[in-house]
């Protein structure tokens, strides 16, 4: 009994190298811009030159802009909202957007959690992303899936395989992200 | 900005001019709720457990915590600081993050030249780096891995 919530993650884990993604995903947001590249370095107080002054970009070899490796996977979320949807839908001080692109891949063969966070991660990264590139995660395979108990509550360390491709559906880069999808202690599931 | 405030990158620094052991430049991120904020906007990791302690802390977490593009940020800009314009970054690994990063503590990233080495006719380095806060070591250690230009003349045509 006391194992249940280990068993429930059985049909995922039986699913691991499987892609999920179910052919193209949504393209990142919007094109990346110079705007949103400043944006992108001003918490991180980032002084480089390559990220804001098309000069001295161009004096290396690029383009234009080119934008922060870190920032690829920020430039490829799909929107938060789109025109005809509702996605405020309670005024509760904590309720959350009814759709999220930040949720990650949720697949029917996992058992029902209500908190999510990145553990781990790692990227290669192929060629640079320029100013006017349209970003898109490509793939999306599991590459693992743990269930554990941590201190934060049950759930599962899930690995996901995933490139982002440009426009021209170049890869930019190949990555693999590791969630951790859990009920946190004294929730209900 | 203008390129001549850009003091980091004000002299390439070459392949051939890199030192095992070599310290990267260590910088601090103070986590405030007004940068946490920026960061989430900036980013768009509007997860409620980065920007809301309330949220945050029925998941499970002591306080509302860097986001990870956040935390990544930090490692490319230490990296970047040391590589300058010329330098590419190809590879980040390791990337563990094992300690929350809570609003009120600062972040500290840390690192060193662990080895360097040519291949396919390029300059490469890889560096360790980890963050640490009040907890200890809080993301990594991991590695990054970048290419550097060689010094002119060196006779070696970058791939």
């Amino acid at each position: 009994m006391t194992n249940d919530w280990k068993a429930a993650w059985q049909p995922l884990v039986d699913a691991v190298g499987q892609d999920f993604s179910g052919g193209p995903q949504a393209p990142g947001a919007d094109e990346v811009s110079a705007a949103a590249i400043r944006r992108y370095l001003e918490p991180l107080e980032f002084d480089c030159a390559l990220h804001y002054d098309a000069q001295a970009a161009r004096a290396q070899g690029h383009a234009d802009i080119i934008a922060p490796s870190t920032a690829i996977q920020t430039f490829s979320l799909p929107p938060m909202w789109q025109p005809g949807q509702t996605i405020f839908t309670h005024a509760e001080r904590d309720a959350q957007p009814a759709h999220s692109a930040l949720s990650g891949l949720k697949t029917p063969l996992e058992p029902e959690t209500s908190a999510y966070l990145v553990t781990d991660y790692e990227v290669e990264y192929l060629c640079a992303v320029t100013v006017g590139d349209r970003l898109r995660r490509h793939g999306a395979k599991l590459l693992a899936c743990v269930p554990k108990e941590t201190k934060v509550g049950r759930g599962a360390f899930l690995t996901w395989e995933s490139e982002i491709r440009n426009q021209h559906d170049a890869v930019v880069a190949r990555m693999r992200t590791t969630w951790l999808r859990y009920n946190p202690h004294g929730a209900t599931p | 900005m203008t390129p001549a405030e850009n003091i980091p990158h004000a002299v390439q620094r070459c392949w051939e001019d890199v030192q095992e052991g070599e310290p990267l430049p260590t910088l601090h991120f103070p986590l405030t709720v007004y940068r946490l904020v920026m960061a989430a906007g900036a980013n768009r990791d509007f997860n409620a457990i980065h920007h809301n302690s309330a949220y945050a802390q029925a998941s499970g977490a002591p306080e509302m915590y860097a986001n990870n593009f956040f935390l990544q940020g930090m490692w490319e800009r230490s990296v970047r600081e040391y590589i300058g314009l010329a330098g590419v970054i190809r590879k980040l690994s390791g990337f563990r993050m094992k300690v929350f990063n809570t609003v009120g503590d600062t972040v500290v990233v840390k690192g060193q030249v662990l080895r360097k080495w040519r291949e396919n006719g390029q300059g490469h380095v890889e560096f360790e780096i980890r963050s640490e806060n009040a907890q200890g070591v809080s993301v990594g250690p991991g590695r990054i891995v970048a290419t550097l230009p060689w010094r002119a003349g060196a006779g070696v045509t970058p791939a």
